[in-house]
């Protein structure tokens, strides 16, 4: 298994996609981080004084000591982390489509230790992506939000640990998508749209229409931006944590939203979930790859 | 574990694709310390042969082992089987180097493993250029050089003088051989027996899926008829006399040379003089063993599709010899077709005499005549 993973490592390592997802992944994080990070200082007017004073009161906490900087730290992790789910499409879609599958499997014991290689090297590369997300976006955040906005060094960390968390398995969810659908091409395009766009109407358009809030709380994208925008959410009161008097459930989502979590029952909770998605498209990757015909 | 044996089975393989055989029923075993030439046209399954051999196609019915294991058994696979097949993948922005380096990780051998092995294929001043930028012939080269890095005991390769100079092609030939005779296996697939008559031992031909004639290539080129051609003084006085001396297949051509099967220059010379007719010249021509070939697999291209069993006499299915199955486009060369001019009626007849060509005389591995 060892030598499996020092071949998936110099594989990566002797092509250009890594650093070629890398890039626009550290600079969506960083441009996303810093949009937010300025608007979040106003958040005061964004929600509209009422329901703010309402909300700091709930918490205990003046308004302008609100951690808002969760929220830019979270949009900018949230959008950063799709380029790590393209990643792991390449990971072995690419290879079907390279042709290169074919040498693989055949300098491997077996097909099950040629994914399990893939997938430990991969869970390596989603700890380097979310670290260098983090930063960028921690980055952008420190640069914009005024110092009474940051979170505290333990939600800081928090957010660390569930960034890494989140591009982990976003990582493992695109090799999976990649696994079954095999297409390097159908696969990237289809996430792109489904996570960016379909997703985010289904949870606009059901919220709005038909006042279900939890639907962003189980869907693939919903949850993989929940795990980093839950917190952020949390620390709101939006999501997790019971709130004395609790929050207006209108009011919730909007926060949730604001955080980028929008249906977000908990971090862990949507990481569980997400984890779920990410399971169901890597066994079910796995078990094509056991028997298919390469021709 | 596998017994070490370098021994290919193939037993009752069968794949079908939907509702398209690709093989059926197909058996043969390649022994090590030979080569042996997996012949057959376009579309036989000698591919999806290969491929089950390898693991990489999961056959409908039947096995196909190597070492007496199928592919996913055989602990660390590269280290008992390299495998050079068609259309294989190289990234195209991967340099040829770490190709290599990626796939001696894989395998466990060291990183000098790549350098020699580039070296071996002539590949070492391409070394750092990508492979997407490679001829056809590099790649079979790049391949070569992969499917060896593990030092295999068994090497498997899918047509793999395509796109090779004939210097590549001489090259491989001998590289070939000489791996047999360390004792290794090897096991080539070509549609054009031409292009491998001068470098294997053994021959396994199918068509249409199914095993057509498998054995020695010297139980088939004994097979091979000729015939002399004799311009004499008199032809009908010299048919006559060969009739009256027991050679029945003697037939006059239009050019007044009579055409003798079935016996020796020697054998018509004396009865030629017996007789007393005068022979001005005796030209003997050989049937080429691919015109054997075609005949075993133009089945595919026509009805009567007939399994020979192991080693039989090929002979007695066609009528003429010179006629190429309908169809059959012969890429590269034209083909050979020694008797076209005078097409003999009934030319096949009883095995006369032995084949005046001996494996190994003929240099060169393809293409060159």
């Amino acid at each position: 298994m060892g030598n499996l993973i020092k071949a998936e490592i110099r594989k990566t390592l002797s092509t250009k996609s890594w650093w070629g997802l890398m890039i626009p992944a550290v600079l969506f994080a960083f441009l996303f981080a810093l949009g937010w990070g300025a608007i979040t200082n106003d958040l005061n007017d964004f929600l509209g004084s009422s329901d703010a004073e309402e909300l700091a009161g709930l918490l205990g906490v003046q308004l302008g000591e609100l951690p808002v900087g969760l929220l830019a730290l979270a949009h900018g992790i949230n959008i950063g982390t799709m380029f790590p789910v393209i990643f792991g499409v390449f990971a072995l879609a690419g290879e079907y489509s390279k042709k290169t599958i074919t040498t693989t499997f055949l300098t491997a014991p077996n097909r099950m230790s040629a994914l399990s290689a893939k997938m430990f090297t991969y869970i390596g590369w989603g700890v380097v992506y979310g670290i260098i997300i983090v930063a960028f976006a921690s980055l952008a955040t420190v640069l914009t939000v005024d110092s009474a906005g940051l979170p505290t060094a333990g939600q800081w960390l928090g957010v660390l640990g569930a960034g890494i968390l989140a591009t982990t398995l976003a990582t493992l969810f695109g090799i999976g998508v990649g696994a079954v659908w095999n297409s390097v091409t159908g696969a990237t395009i289809t996430l792109t749209i489904w996570m960016l766009v379909v997703e985010n109407v289904l949870v606009f358009v059901s919220f709005g229409w038909f006042g279900i809030t939890w639907l962003g709380g189980v869907l693939p994208n919903g949850t993989l931006n929940g795990i980093v925008g839950a917190i952020g959410a949390e620390a709101f009161g939006a999501a997790g944590v019971s709130v004395p008097g609790a929050l207006d459930e209108d009011l919730q989502w909007l926060l949730q939203y604001t955080a980028g979590a929008p249906g977000a029952f908990s971090w862990w909770a949507a990481a569980l979930i997400f984890l779920a998605w990410t399971m169901l498209f890597f066994i079910g990757g796995w078990a094509a790859n056991q028997r298919r015909d390469i021709t | 574990m596998h017994d070490g044996s370098g021994r290919i089975a193939v037993q009752n393989l069968t794949k079908q694709f939907g509702a398209v055989t690709a093989v059926q029923n197909l058996s043969f075993t390649v022994e090590p310390g030979s080569v042996t030439g997996f012949l057959g046209p376009n579309g036989a399954g000698k591919t999806t042969t290969l491929r089950m051999l390898l693991g990489l196609v999961t056959p409908t019915a039947g096995t196909a082992t190597i070492n007496g294991r199928p592919h996913h058994q055989l602990g660390n696979p590269a280290r008992v089987v390299g495998a050079v097949l068609e259309n294989e993948g190289f990234h195209p922005k991967r340099t040829a180097r770490n190709h290599l380096r990626v796939y001696a990780a894989a395998i466990g051998v060291p990183d000098q493993r790549v350098d020699e092995m580039l070296g071996l294929v002539g590949l070492s001043p391409a070394a750092d250029r990508k492979a997407g930028g490679f001829s056809l012939g590099m790649r079979q080269r790049l391949a070569l050089a992969t499917a060896l890095l593990g030092d295999p005991q068994v090497l498997v390769l899918d047509e793999p003088s395509n796109g090779l100079d004939p210097e590549g092609i001489a090259w491989l030939r001998s590289f070939l051989r000489s791996f047999a005779q360390q004792g290794r296996t090897v096991l080539v697939s070509s549609h054009l027996l031409s292009e491998v008559e001068q470098t294997i031992d053994q021959v396994v031909i199918v068509s249409a899926g199914m095993t057509r004639y498998y054995g020695p290539l010297d139980q088939l080129r004994a097979s091979q008829r000729s015939r002399v051609l004799v311009q004499p003084a008199d032809a009908n006085g010299l048919v006559t006399a060969l009739q009256e001396a027991g050679l029945h297949q003697v037939e006059p051509t239009q050019d007044g040379r009579v055409a003798v099967s079935g016996a020796t220059v020697q054998q018509i010379g004396d009865i030629a003089a017996k007789a007393g007719i005068a022979v001005y010249g005796m030209q003997e021509e050989k049937a080429d063993l691919e015109q054997l070939f075609f005949q075993l697999t133009s089945p595919q291209y026509g009805a009567g599709a007939t399994a020979y069993p192991p080693q039989q006499q090929p002979y007695q299915q066609q009528q003429e010899w010179n006629a190429p199955p309908p169809g059959y486009q012969q890429p590269g060369q034209p083909p050979q077709q020694p008797y076209q001019q005078t097409p003999p009626p009934g030319f096949q007849q009883q095995p006369g005499q032995q084949p005046g060509q001996q494996p190994g005389q003929q240099q060169g591995w393809g293409g060159q005549q």
